[in-house]
Order: C-alpha cells, then structure tokens, then sequence
C-alpha cells in the first residue's frame, strides 16, 4: 500500500500549484520541438527540482542530502560506485520506494512545482506521469501488444488503441520489429527487444519523464546502443534520467551527470551527491577529486 | 528500416559534422592563402588588413572545432576507424590554423617590399610558388572532402615543384641582393619560405587522412 511517506519541507510557497493536474494542465503546450544536440541548454526548464532529499530504511541513512534539478528533454545520469544511493535517489523520484514500509524520504521533490511527496498526491498519477524502466526486462507474461496496451486500459484510455499501441511502439523503435506479430508473448522477443518492448509500455500512458534503473546492463553491447540510440530519440520529447554502473554510457547518452559516492561510518554506509555539473565537463574537467578518481577508474 | 546493427546514428551524425567543419574551415584557410598570394605579388598595400582580419574566425573555428573533438573523444569512447578519424582530425586542426598564421606573416612581408622596383620584386616566382602552395593546401582539403587516402599517399611527389621553386626563388633573391637590399632579400625569404612550410602543411593534412582511413602513415620524412 502506497501510503503517504513522512516530508519535512521547513516552508510551503502557497503561489505553487496543489495538485498534478494544476500544474501542467497541458503537457503538450510546453513541449518545444527543439533539437539540442549533445550539449545540454539552460534554457531547458527545470521540470523536477531535488531538494536536500535524505532517504532512509528505517534507521539505516541511505542517502544524505541531495539536491538537483534535472531539466526536461535533456537525459540526466547517476553514476557512482554500489551502495551510493542513486537507485535510491531515482527511486525516490516516482515513489516507488514508498513500496518498501521501512523507506523514508525527507527533503522535497517536486515536480513542475508540485511537492510529489504533499499530501493528497496519488502516487499512482506520479508514476503514471513518470514512468520507469528497470534493469532486467519485465514484460508481462501477455502478447506484446497487451503489454503496451495495459496501462493505458487501467487508466480507461479512450482512443483509439492500436494507433496508441503502435505509436509507442514505434517510438520505441520496436514496430517494425513485431508489427507482423502483435499477438505473440512478449517473452518470445530477445532481451533487447523485451527492453524496448518495456519503454513502449512505459511511454503508452503518456509520461513525460522515464527513470531508467540501469536498462542495459542486461543487454548485450549491441542491444545496448541500441537502447542508448534510443534514448537520444525520446529525449527529444521526454524527460529521462538513467542510473548505470556504465560510466561510458553515462558520458554517451546524457546531457548532465551527477556523481555519487558512499560514506562509511561505523559500519553504515550513506551515499551522498560529489559533483553535478554537464556531462562534458564531468568527463573532460571534473571539479573533485572524488570525481576525477572514481571516471579515471582510480577509485570505487 | 532497422537492422540489429543499425546504431549511433546521432554519432555517426556528429563524426559527419566534424568532417564537413574541417572541410569549411581548409576552404577557408585556403581563400586567405591566396589572397595573400594576390597581396604579395600585385603589392596590394590596402589589403593587407583584409588577410590579417580573415585569420580571425579561422582562429576562432579552430578552437571551437578543437573542443567539439576533445569532447567527442572524451564521451563517445571512439575506437577503431573512429579513432584514427578523430586523432587525425585534432593533427588537421592544428595544420590548418598554422597555415592560415602564415598567410598572416607572408602579408605581413609586403610593406618590406614597398620600395623594390617592380622588374626586381620575382613576381613571377613568388606567384608560381603561390599558386603551387595554394593548389597543395587545396588537394589536401580535397582529401579530407572525400577521405581520399590516395591523395595523401602521392603528396609527398607532389609536392617537389614547391620545394623545386622555392628554391629558385631563394637562389634568384641571393643574386639581387645588391640591387634589393637587405630588408627585401629577408621578405623574400620569409615568403619563400610560408608559402613552402604551407605546401608542408597540406602534405601532412593528407597524409592525416591516409592515416585515418588505412591505418598507415604514409612512407617519407613527411
């Protein structure tokens, strides 16, 4: 059960919007068809906004306060070695760890302004609205076209269904791949596919942001770039943020990179936000020392 | 449309771009060569300004084409052909804004040359040498137009009628040196010798490209 999880935001600016719905009541109007490139813009607004998040497993300190904002339609990486808490951290983001009935977040997050941890949020709408894709495929034991269909029927989408199922599908870069064969179990696609096939589960119910939980680690080199490729394609219209162990394709993939690393102190170990800065200079002139030990592979 | 290979197309794109900017940015540095070709040889005091001032986005193409492949080294971790591409590209880079420094110093010459009477200034020479340098330099961007190894491979021949003239020219100021004084026989040889070090530039930009797309260094001293 998804109960509403313990915040401690010391002040509440009452100019912002309440709910989800006063917040971006049209999504499609603030979405610009500019192309960035590789370089990540400023003029890009700041879509969800991390402030001195801590997160905690009962009274394990998981994750001491990390603030950033993060963009829209740029892709934003958490690297840092295991135990950094950025699984966490992205986690944090949709709510997925209120999941865990130990698991606590303090801080804010907000979303186009909206504090996602304030009463009366429905986490539900939270994930629907940011949508996550995680390390190891997970297609349901269904046809790949329920697969995709499956969130937009629980939500009574009341379009047109196959446009919708071949829509993402397509932007998944999966259509031509399975048009000829809708109707077969997902499980019978590759690894990469299954991948691709859960992106287009998570794009048919119109997100705007994807959190990624390392979604190639699984794949092999090939399935991966496709996915990387992928990427730069639906950031065109998404937001993403990706965790990877893979500093190579934090440096390929992303616009901006945050570092973490872990503190350990009597036996606890707290991740912890080192550096957050755009990806080119992350990997060509990082500021901490930490940083620079940990992307030279000095370190972690 | 899709095959299980078909990736990195945004990639691919930026490997493209970087191509077609080093094109532009020799195309350039090739127009200011022979200005200054047309400077020196015609006594074009006025326009001397001109070349100086065309070396300005040059410089500045250059830095920023610089940075654009460190980054793509930095974050695209390239390999194999990639690599030789883009490590040949930073050595083009630098060949490149160097040649357009020495159209800036040959200019630069003119106003040394300002009282030496026409039938002694070696127009005909200075002009050969010129237009040996800039059709080198040319060659030597149509190499990287077309990632042609070939060009490269042959540059080194090629260019023996620029180190045949230049050396005319030296040996025809050595022989005026009363009749020009001392000042102009130093332009002279400056200019003999940009418009020579130019021709070496386009030589190794080609042979930069050979390297990029077999692998091999051409053979020579290059």
């Amino acid at each position: 059960m998804a109960d509403r999880i313990g915040t401690t935001v010391d002040s509440v600016d009452h100019t912002r919007p309440e709910t989800l719905e006063d917040a971006s009541p049209s999504l499609a109007a603030t979405r610009s068809p500019r192309v960035t490139g590789g370089t990540p813009s400023d003029e890009h607004a700041v879509i969800l906004e991390l402030s001195d998040v801590n997160a905690y497993y009962g009274d394990f300190h998981a994750v001491d306060s990390v603030s950033l904002p993060i963009r829209e339609k740029e892709v934003t990486a958490f690297i840092g070695p295991s135990g950094c808490g950025k699984s966490t951290v992205i986690r944090s983001i949709n709510r997925m760890n209120d999941l865990i009935p130990t698991a606590r977040i303090e801080g804010a997050i907000t979303y186009h302004g909206v504090d996602l941890y304030a009463p009366g949020v429905d986490p539900v709408e939270v994930r629907r609205r940011i949508g996550m894709v995680f390390q190891k495929p997970n297609p349901f034991p269904k046809s790949i076209y329920d697969n995709v269909a499956f969130g937009p029927k629980i939500s009574k989408y009341s379009g047109d269904m196959d446009e919708l199922v071949e829509r993402s599908l397509t932007r998944a870069a999966l259509w031509d791949e399975v048009k000829d064969k809708l109707s077969d179990s997902a499980y019978a696609l590759s690894g990469g596919q299954q991948q691709r096939l859960c992106i287009a589960r998570a794009i048919a119910t119109s997100p705007d942001v994807l959190l990624m939980d390392e979604p190639a680690s699984a794949l092999d080199p090939i399935a991966t770039l496709r996915i990387e490729e992928l990427m730069y394609e639906l950031k065109q219209e998404y937001t993403i943020v990706i965790v990877t162990h893979n500093m190579q394709q934090a440096a390929r993939v992303s616009d901006r990179t945050a570092f973490f690393s872990v503190d350990v102190k009597e036996g606890q170990r707290t991740g912890r936000l080192v550096e957050f800065a755009d990806t080119a200079t992350i990997f060509t002139n990082p500021q901490h020392d930490e940083t620079e030990d940990y992307i030279t592979g000095r370190f972690g | 449309m899709e095959s299980a290979f078909d990736t990195r197309h945004h990639y691919d794109d930026e490997l493209d771009d970087i191509r077609a900017a080093l094109v532009e940015l020799g195309s350039m540095v090739a127009a200011n060569i022979r200005r200054a070709g047309v400077v020196v040889t015609e006594g074009r005091l006025n326009e001397v300004d001109a070349v100086i001032g065309a070396d300005r986005p040059i410089n500045a193409r250059y830095h920023d084409l610089e940075e654009k492949v460190f980054t793509i080294l930095a974050l695209q971790q390239p390999v194999a052909s990639d690599l030789r591409f883009l490590v040949a590209a930073t050595r083009i880079l630098y060949e490149m804004e160097r040649s357009g420094d020495l159209a800036v110093n040959i200019v630069k010459q003119v106003r040394r040359l300002d009282g030496v009477p026409t039938d002694l200034r070696l127009d005909g020479l200075v002009l050969r040498l010129s237009d040996a340098s800039a059709r080198m330099f040319d060659h030597a961007v149509e190499a990287v137009a077309t990632m042609n190894a070939a060009i490269g491979i042959g540059a080194e021949q090629e260019d023996e009628e620029t180190d045949t003239v230049t050396g005319d020219l030296f040996t025809a100021v050595t022989e005026r040196q009363d009749a020009i004084g001392l000042e102009a026989c130093v332009a002279l040889f400056y200019i003999g010798r940009f418009f020579e070090r130019i021709a070496d530039h386009g030589v190794n930009i080609a042979q930069h490209i050979t390297f990029a797309v077999t692998g091999e260094f051409p053979d020579g001293d290059g």
